[in-house]
């Protein structure tokens, strides 16, 4: 129900005295006079109604940024609006959000009702219209036959629902999540994140959803926000980041399984862009070759990405790049072959049954194989800086 | 063959083990065990059976009671209002304060807090015999000399140990309760009566008992502190009925001795499960 921008927000948490010695183990942050950066310059506007998924690795300040809109860590440098108001300077109460921890946060000593009542009984709603609004969110949920016991007598997946409960009562104009799925066994977590999915169709709400899991972005986003010490790296549909990474560290976090990645050379011709590789050529296809025309990249030394997906295993009249099998990890319709070749592990993902439906040959360990890309498939990124010169 | 005798075994080593238990339960009951008993005999049998069960030539019956309450000319009823008074009063006074006390030091991370903190803990190994003195001497400057106000001097002695005991409960409960707590609307007062003190509830029952105990039997501090013309707890009623007459009626003393901790007894036979809850909850983390 709301607008959220973040304009160069940056979170310094400062040195905490005798502690200097912490500041080797917080690893690739910057680090100032003043603290441990731990979010730099973080600029995203956030539209009405849309899902932001925030990912990245452990520790690349997604939970920092999460509890800077919550009001729950103060904000260092820049401003953070909630429906067009700068809130810096707002207590968690009064921003009308409403948020769901990794841990549940449950309050042990109330029942599942009182939990999901409490934040409108402290907003002083009228009796009957809590109990109907309690009512309406446990149907949603499921959650009803519980409403009575206590936090301690349910499970992780039906605590995780009361805790979402709670956040959605009182239909918060924001509605933050921080790993939420986080402490589920895999199966419910698939589960829970189909509802996450139903639920954001029934209310009106903007999302900020933080995770670790790139699939959890991908399925849930309308946009991802992916970060790297404390860094953002790129913001993107779950599409444009997929099909465009900005650099090989998004190339490499998004996609399972993760992308190869090649030495390459890249030449520029007169009409157009080639790649070599192992020996081979293969041409770059119009759309990035205009990029790259645009960018005026010359001829250079390049990494490659190819996602495996993406890897043909037999190419008519192409040249063939040659590797060996190591192993072959059977996933049922596809296999994931792990093949030596041009001195590096390259994955590649074949599928048993072609489409007409007849089974395809088995692979085995040390069989010798041919493959192929093509050149609407490359990500093509600078092999110094590390990012995308096709964007 | 083998499993059967160490099953015997074991059987036989337990059986041993009861029997060396239940005699140091004995020497632990003894003493109490003799107050019961020799508060139904007549004074004169007390020194000299004393640990003879009540025979009908000894019995005294309910005599011991009545001489005890009706002892002397300062009314029995009064020392028990007194006692009450002021074993309430400080239990609660105790335990509000320290609780919110223990919260603000538990999450306030600053230098100030620690220095409390340690102060409190020190506070717990400075012997009361040190200070009485000049105890007694400030409570009568400042008048808190009456039942009203020594409540406030049980709590400058209680806090140190109930302080400790809270910061640790406080701190192994998760923080992101009460960041829950501030999104939904609470300001800190309302955080720490809506969600943090009933959290407490093991510890506050825990602290609240050994608080009790401490206060209802306490006979220095009132002692010295009170006007004993005017105020008397029960343990200072008791040790007026030897002090009169030179003599010592010892089955009366009984009698008020056993009065005395019935009341602690069924309390704490009534919270005892929440005892136990209470010290593990501060000791095991989570
Ligand atoms: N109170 C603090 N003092 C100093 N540094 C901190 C503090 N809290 C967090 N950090 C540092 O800030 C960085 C970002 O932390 P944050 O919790 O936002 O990571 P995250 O992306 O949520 O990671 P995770 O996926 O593990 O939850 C971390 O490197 C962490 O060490
Ligand atoms: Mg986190």
């Amino acid at each position: 129900m709301a607008e959220v921008n973040l304009k160069h927000v940056v979170k310094i948490y400062p040195h905490s005295g005798k502690k200097k010695k912490s500041e080797h183990r917080t690893g690739n942050l910057k680090v100032t006079d003043q603290g441990v950066v731990a979010v730099e310059d973080f600029n995203l506007d956030i539209k009405d109604r849309e899902f932001i998924v925030l990912v990245g690795p452990s520790g690349c300040g997604k939970s920092t940024t999460l509890r800077m809109v919550a009001g729950l860590e103060e904000i260092s440098e820049g401003e953070i609006l909630i429906d067009g108001k700068v809130v810096n300077d707002v207590a968690p109460k009064d921003r009308d959000i409403a948020m769901v921890f990794q841990s549940y946060a449950l309050y042990p000593h109330m029942t599942v009702r009182d939990n999901i009542a409490f934040p409108l009984k402290l907003k002083k709603v009228p009796k009957d219209e809590i109990d109907r609004k309690v009512n309406e969110a446990a149907e949603i949920l499921g959650i009803t036959e519980y409403l009575d016991r206590k936090p301690k007598a349910l499970s992780g997946g039906q605590r995780q629902r009361v805790a979402i409960g709670r956040a959605i009562v009182r239909e918060p104009k924001v509605l933050l999540m921080d790993e939420p799925l986080s402490n589920l066994d895999a199966k419910l977590r698939n589960q829970m994140r189909a509802e996450i999915i139903k639920l954001r169709q029934r209310i009106d709400t903007t999302f900020m959803y933080v995770t670790h899991d790139q699939t959890e972005a991908m399925t849930l986003g309308d946009r991802i926000v992916i970060m790297k010490d404390g860094v953002v790296q790129q913001i993107g549909t779950p599409q444009e980041v997929f099909d465009d990474p900005a650099n090989l560290f998004v190339a490499g976090f998004i996609g399972v399984p993760q992308m190869n990645f090649f030495d390459a050379k890249l030449v520029k011709e007169e009409n157009g862009y080639i790649v070599s590789l192992g020996g081979v050529t293969i041409p770059v296809d119009e759309a990035k070759s205009k990029k790259l025309a645009e960018n005026g990249v010359e001829s250079k030394d390049i990494t490659l990405g190819v996602r495996p997906e993406h890897i043909a295993l037999m190419g008519e009249g192409k040249e063939m790049l040659h590797g060996t099998v190591e192993v072959g990890e059977m996933m049922g319709s596809s296999v994931h072959l792990h093949v030596t070749s041009l001195g590096q592990d390259v994955i590649i993902i074949a599928q048993t049954i072609d489409f007409k439906g007849t089974h395809m040959e088995s692979f085995h360990t040390g069989q010798e194989i041919a493959y192929t890309f093509g050149g609407n498939v490359m990500h093509i990124f600078d092999k110094e800086t590390g990012n995308s010169l096709t964007r | 063959m083998n499993t059967k005798n160490t099953l015997t075994a074991e059987r036989r080593r337990k059986n041993i083990l009861s029997v060396v238990l239940a005699a140091i339960c004995i020497i632990y009951v003894l003493p109490v065990l003799t107050v019961v008993i020799n508060s139904f005999k007549q004074n004169t049998y007390v020194k000299i059976e004393t640990f003879a069960l009540p025979t009908a030539e000894s019995s005294a019956g309910f005599q011991n009671f009545i001489t005890g309450m009706t002892f002397g000319n300062y009314p029995f009823w009064k020392s028990v209002a007194y006692s009450a008074l002021i074993t309430i009063v400080s239990t609660v006074l105790i335990l509000l304060c320290t609780s919110m006390a223990a919260w603000y030091i538990a999450r306030v991370n600053s230098k100030f807090c620690k220095i409390v903190y340690y102060l409190c803990v020190f506070s717990m190994v400075v012997p009361f015999q040190m200070v009485m003195y000049t105890l007694s001497k400030t409570a009568d400057t400042l008048k808190l000399n009456t039942p009203w106000t020594i409540p406030i001097v049980y709590l400058g002695f209680g806090a140190g140990l109930a302080i400790f005991m809270f910061v640790g409960f406080v701190k192994s409960i998760p923080l992101e309760i009460e960041e829950a707590a501030s999104i939904d609307g609470c300001g800190p007062i309302r955080t720490f009566f809506s969600v943090v003190f009933p959290m407490l509830r093991p510890t506050m029952i825990s602290v609240g008992i050994l608080e009790i105990m401490w206060v209802w039997n306490d006979y220095l501090l009132p002692y010295l502190v009170l006007d004993i013309n005017e105020y008397r707890t029960i343990p200072i009623h008791i040790q007026y009925l030897k002090g009169s007459y030179g003599t010592v009626d010892l089955g009366a003393t009984m009698a008020l001795i056993l009065l005395s901790i019935i009341p602690v007894i069924i309390f704490y036979l009534s919270c005892q499960k929440y005892i136990i809850k209470g010290v593990a909850a501060g000791a095991v983390k989570g």
